[in-house]
């Protein structure tokens, strides 16, 4: 839930570390998913959309 | 409610979600993904059901010749959220994609950028910017106030003060890892802060009517008083497109100052020897900061360099409602009221003292605003 920020900050043990150092939060996640569909759009392939 | 069926917890979800996410990180992506299909399923189904009622009772109403009031999609759907989550309850199956609500507020948020020419979006955000500042002022030393006046736990007071005075219950999250604050002090605030959040999507429309608010002024005074962006999103859009897209606005701007609240109180805390020590200032302040602030000035960017044509516009911004349509399915379906009960009186009952306030101020500054900018 909740507008969580900063979700990618969950500090991990051991093995674990390395890779939530990688791991994008929520709020990047729905920024990358926005500019795709900005792309998706740019190419026409979503431009049926209608509301 | 039956067994099998589980209330969608607003109160404790966060702490939930730190704790599923964490379960689920050794599931494989594929099975993690199929996990969010009924939820999100029912996102859509609970939020385009809002919009066949609209659009059924604009049609009706045409049909015999009768003036209906026209009420947004966005007040059935969380109507329809509502009745579900407090009713029957929402069945476990849906928790994780009905949790995923907040991820469709920040892509919707992101595209709306295609609405605002970067130009727009410098201009009234350096308004709102100001009268931001103006309103975290206030509304955390009125919340310190109210809190010192009741007797409240401290940490519990600062948690209601950046609830209110920046963004809901991501500022709560937030504040209470750099605090240290414990995890019950955080579920009252946010409780407090979302039944706070939920009333104030009926009552702000009635009042911005009885008032005749502009769409402008009604959007500025939604981003500066209603503290959960979703929430936010909605009293907006439960007015007007326009008033809606201001709401999200000036929220957004709340939003980008969440990071020096934050890290206001880390210090102040930590000089008390009661929260870990802040290592780098410039570090802390980009962790916290809510990265889809970038996403939307992006978007607004390439709008505004002619990057896409004016159908590709359309086509983003008509994303952009499919997205919103998600998240304010979402906003009935986790709030549950007699959790939200449960936190207690003393908290909700001094948040909403602080809330009437804050609504209070922020509509004075609204209209000293609206005649100073003619926003």
């Amino acid at each position: 839930m909740s507008d969580e920020i900063g979700n990618s900050e969950t500090i991990e043990s051991g093995g674990t570390a390395h890779a939530a150092r990688w791991r994008l939060s929520l709020d990047s996640w729905a920024v990358l998913l926005a500019l795709a569909a900005a792309a998706l759009v740019k190419l026409h392939i979503l431009n049926t959309v209608k509301w | 409610m039956s067994t099998s069926s589980v209330r969608p917890s607003s109160v404790d979800a966060g702490v939930a979600s730190s704790l599923s996410s964490r379960a689920k990180s050794i599931e494989p992506l594929p099975l993690r993904l199929l996990r969010l299909v009924p939820g999100l399923l029912l996102l859509a189904a609970v939020g385009f059901g809002g919009k066949v009622i609209e659009q059924s009772i604009a049609r009706y109403g045409k049909a015999h010749h009768l003036t209906l009031p026209n009420i947004e999609y966005v007040l059935w759907a969380i109507l329809i959220g509502l009745v579900l989550a407090n009713t029957v309850g929402l069945p476990k199956i849906f928790v994780a994609g009905v949790a995923t609500y907040d991820f469709w507020l920040k892509v919707g948020i992101v595209l709306l950028g295609s609405r605002f020419l970067l130009g727009d979006v410098l201009r009234l955000g350096g308004i709102s910017l100001g009268l931001v500042a103006i309103e975290i002022t206030l509304a955390l030393a009125l919340m310190h106030g109210l809190g010192r006046a009741f007797k409240l736990k401290p940490k519990l007071t600062s948690l209601l003060a950046v609830g209110s005075a920046v963004c809901g219950v991501s500022a709560i999250i937030a504040t209470q890892g750099a605090i240290d604050a414990d995890e019950e002090e955080s579920s009252t605030a946010i409780a407090a802060i979302l039944a706070l959040g939920a009333l104030s999507l009926f009552t702000f429309p009635l009042i911005a009517h009885s008032l005749h608010l502009s769409d402008h002024a009604y959007g500025l005074w939604a981003g500066l008083a209603v503290d959960n962006t979703a929430e936010a999103t909605a009293a907006g859009a439960l007015y007007s497109d326009v008033a809606g897209r201001f709401a999200v606005l000036v929220k957004t701007t709340r939003n980008a100052m969440i990071g020096f609240v934050v890290l206001g109180y880390a210090l102040y805390w930590s000089s008390r020897g009661q929260a870990q020590r802040v290592g780098n200032k410039a570090r802390f302040l980009w962790q916290k900061f809510p990265r889809f602030v970038l996403g939307f000035l992006l978007i607004s960017l390439l709008a505004s360099l002619a990057v896409f044509t004016k159908p590709q516009l359309t086509a983003l911004g008509n994303l952009s409602r499919w997205a919103f349509l998600l998240t304010f399915a979402g906003v009935g379906l986790r709030t549950n009221i007699r959790e939200l009960g449960k936190q207690g009186w003393r908290p909700l009952a001094i948040g909403a003292l602080g809330e009437v306030a804050i609504a209070a101020i922020t509509l004075a500054l609204v209209f000293g605003a609206d005649r100073l900018f003619h926003v």
